[in-house]
């Protein structure tokens, strides 16, 4: 063996393209892709059926936060501890990949607007998603990858309700519930980034929390 | 005898019987089930979508009970379906598939007990929101008593949602199940909501549906006439068949335990299947009786269409305004309402001697449902239906006291004085404190002339008239 080959991985300049495609493997990117197309999809195929306008206003969130949920429980890792001392590359992996899988995401939401009514449009679609993200992502930080579904599925309940209150009043009008202000609300915008913004510092610095007991893979 | 036969113990597990070391798993799973830790998660869910909501509301049984099953339901949707596909799918995500595999247990019989702790934190958590909101209502409520089947179908919903969750994280598990499966639970929920149109819509199965849809929550069912059962039994059905057939099917894989236990888990999935489909087609024959309850033919009883007898709660008046109890927090305010109007037409010719609540009655017609209720006098009684009976955006008590004196107010009057002649308008106006025509105009002017008699001499001097006054023998000029 010679001392070239003996090197450490990190070092040379192909090796990071193969810890990229680890990393995204052990992350389940795959799949987690797959599961935010089909969310799309289904989501285009129910906008074409006939809502009534609590279901109309209503759908798009419920997908939102499928997709959000699905990019906060892909931070799991499935090493644990040993994981965090191989290298200076994970903060960038982390963040990379959290915010390639939004980015995804938030296309293809949009995508699925396209000939249909998607309540709110495009714009509203991605600010919505990015704060379910953030919540989600907090939530891997502080409870582990396995129950970051948690934050923004409870969340969804609160934006459904909200929704609901501009009907039936009161109407809550708080820009921290977001899903319920209009598309061009300035207020709602920032505070869905700033939680979007904690979520991504608080994955890319610590990652998903380790589990002692995980859950499945 | 040696000493070792004197003073060994028993061995525990000769004397232990086998549902000893199922509680004992039961236990574990209770102390390490993640629904445990959604339960603060559901109380301020509960809180902040289900009671505040409710509470909102006017102390009613019926309303309440009815608006509180299709919220909390909802609230425990997302949560206990999550929980328990995280649950189901652990076994797998730990790797621990074939190692529990070899132990003596069938597989069934775990999954069993993991998906009873997860059912059992949330119908603990559920029992404690649902108890507190009925115990507060208690309180509030002024006639009637609790309406258990609303608190039954929530209930009998949770080991179904849960079964939902624990089946599909069974058979897929993935660390993207619990979050898709309870999303999706929930989008399935408000699309099954979107098919219903009309009474006889097998949708109405859905336990989120506590009454003809419709409606939403309208004070006018449920109290003067029974709460009918029909349409909770038919729903407590489909949930029992639709937990059955989950659970059955959990054990019908090959690992999932021996022949026998297959078996049996076959048949409990069929027998499972049988019942939540002919809840639903039960669903389907449902009609809107004329009381605006769904009512089933083949689960009907005859006794639920007779009335509840109550004593209306009266107004201590010459002529008094008489509610139904449930409505006691009404009577002050409608009362008040319309006591201007009643002590100047009191003892007047066609004047009511008592106002009287009435029900309110239900048909459905094309998509939607006109609901009646029938106003107007007879034999001396005024009878009115307040704003809340009627479908419609809920009023405040005062909102709902001043539609009542605008409508029914002007009616009273009109049906002693009479409509048409100037001087009935200038009367009635008078009478209702209400300006009629433009400022300055003769029948305003002869309004205010009018409305500024003492009372006595008003009421005299209607006493005197009124006859005329309806019969349009009298002018403005006439009125003092």
């Amino acid at each position: 063996m010679t001392a070239t080959e003996a090197r450490p991985a990190a070092a040379g300049p192909g090796i990071p393209r193969r810890l990229i495609r680890l990393y995204l493997a052990s992350r389940r990117v795959p799949t987690a892709m797959a599961v935010q197309v089909a969310c799309a999809l289904v989501l285009w195929i129910a906008l074409h059926w006939s809502w009534d306008a609590y279901g109309a206003l209503q759908l798009p969130l419920l997908f939102e936060t499928a997709c959000a949920c699905v990019i906060a429980i892909a931070t799991m890792s499935p090493f644990g501890e040993p994981e965090h001392v191989t290298g200076r590359w994970l903060p960038w992996l982390r963040t990379g990949t959290t915010g390639a899988l939004t980015a995804a995401a938030a296309v293809a939401l949009a995508a699925a607007g396209i000939g249909t009514d998607l309540a709110g449009g495009a714009p509203s679609a991605v600010r919505n998603l990015a704060g379910l993200t953030g919540i989600g992502l907090l939530c891997a930080a502080i409870l582990g990858g396995t129950l970051a579904w948690i934050g923004p599925t409870v969340y969804m309940m609160i934006g459904v309700y909200a929704l609901y209150s501009q009907w039936h009043g009161p109407a809550i009008t708080t820009p921290w519930i977001w899903p319920a202000r209009p598309t061009d609300d300035l207020g709602a915008a920032i505070c869905a980034g700033l939680v979007f913004a904690a979520g991504m510092a608080a994955i890319a610095l610590r990652g998903a929390r380790d589990e002692a007991r995980r859950g499945p893979e | 005898m040696t000493v070792t036969a004197e003073t060994a113990p028993p061995r525990p597990a000769a004397r232990r019987l086998p549902l000893a070391a199922a509680g004992r798993l039961l236990r574990l799973e209770l102390r390490r089930n993640a629904m445990l830790w959604l339960l603060p998660a559901v109380g301020v869910l509960f809180w902040y979508l289900a009671y505040r909501r409710t509470m909102a509301l006017p102390p009613m049984w019926n309303v309440r009970a009815m608006s509180m099953q299709g919220t909390a339901i909802a609230v425990f949707i997302p949560t206990v379906v999550g929980a328990a596909a995280w649950t189901a799918s652990r076994e797998a995500g730990r790797g621990l598939t074939e190692l529990l595999g070899a132990t003596p247990r069938p597989r069934w019989a775990r999954q069993l007990v993991a998906w009873a702790a997860t059912t059992g934190w949330a119908l603990a958590g559920y029992l404690v929101c649902v108890g507190a909101l009925y115990a507060i209502t208690a309180r509030q409520a002024a006639w009637g008593g609790p309406l258990w089947w609303p608190a039954a179908i929530g209930a009998a919903s949770l080991p179904a949602l849960s079964a939902l969750g624990f089946t599909a994280g069974a058979l897929l598990p993935s660390r993207f199940t619990p979050p898709m499966v309870a999303v999706g639970t929930f989008v399935l929920f408000e699309a099954s909501l979107q098919l219903i149109h009309g009474a006889d819509s097998a949708w109405q199965v859905s336990p989120l549906v506590a009454g003809p849809w419709q409606l939403g929550n309208s004070e006018g069912l449920a109290t003067f006439y029974r709460y009918l059962p029909d349409l909770p039994i038919a729903q407590l059905i489909f949930l029992v068949g639709l937990t059955a057939a989950l659970l059955g099917v959990l054990g019908l894989p090959a690992d999932a335990g021996g022949r026998w236990l297959r078996g049996s888990a076959s048949a409990v999935t069929a027998a499972g299947i049988l019942a939540a489909g002919g809840a639903a087609t039960l669903a389907g024959t449902g009609r809107l009786d004329p009381h605006g309850m769904i009512a089933i033919p083949a689960l009907h009883d005859g006794a639920d269409d007779r009335p509840v007898p109550y004593t209306p709660m009266c107004s201590p008046a010459a002529v008094p305004v008489c509610l139904h109890p449930a409505y006691a927090a009404y009577l002050p305010a409608v009362a008040g309402a319309l006591a201007p109007v009643l002590d100047e037409v009191a003892g007047l010719p066609d004047a009511p001697t008592r106002i009287d609540q009435a029900a309110t009655m239900y048909r459905e017609r094309g998509g939607g449902i006109d609901v009646d209720g029938p106003t107007g006098a007879a034999n001396g009684v005024y009878r009115i239906v307040l704003p809340n009976q009627l479908p419609g955006p809920n009023m405040t008590i005062a909102e709902s006291a001043d539609t009542v004196r605008t409508n029914t107010g002007s009616d009273i009057v009109a049906s002693v004085v009479g409509t048409g002649s100037d001087a009935q308008r200038a009367v009635t106006a008078a009478i209702l404190g209400a300006s009629d025509g433009a400022s300055g105009s003769a029948v305003g002017l002869a309004a205010q002339r009018f409305s500024a008699l003492p009372d006595t001499a008003r009421h005299a001097w209607l006493a005197a008239h009124v006859t005329d006054l309806r019969a349009g023998r009298i002018t403005l000029e006439q009125l003092p």
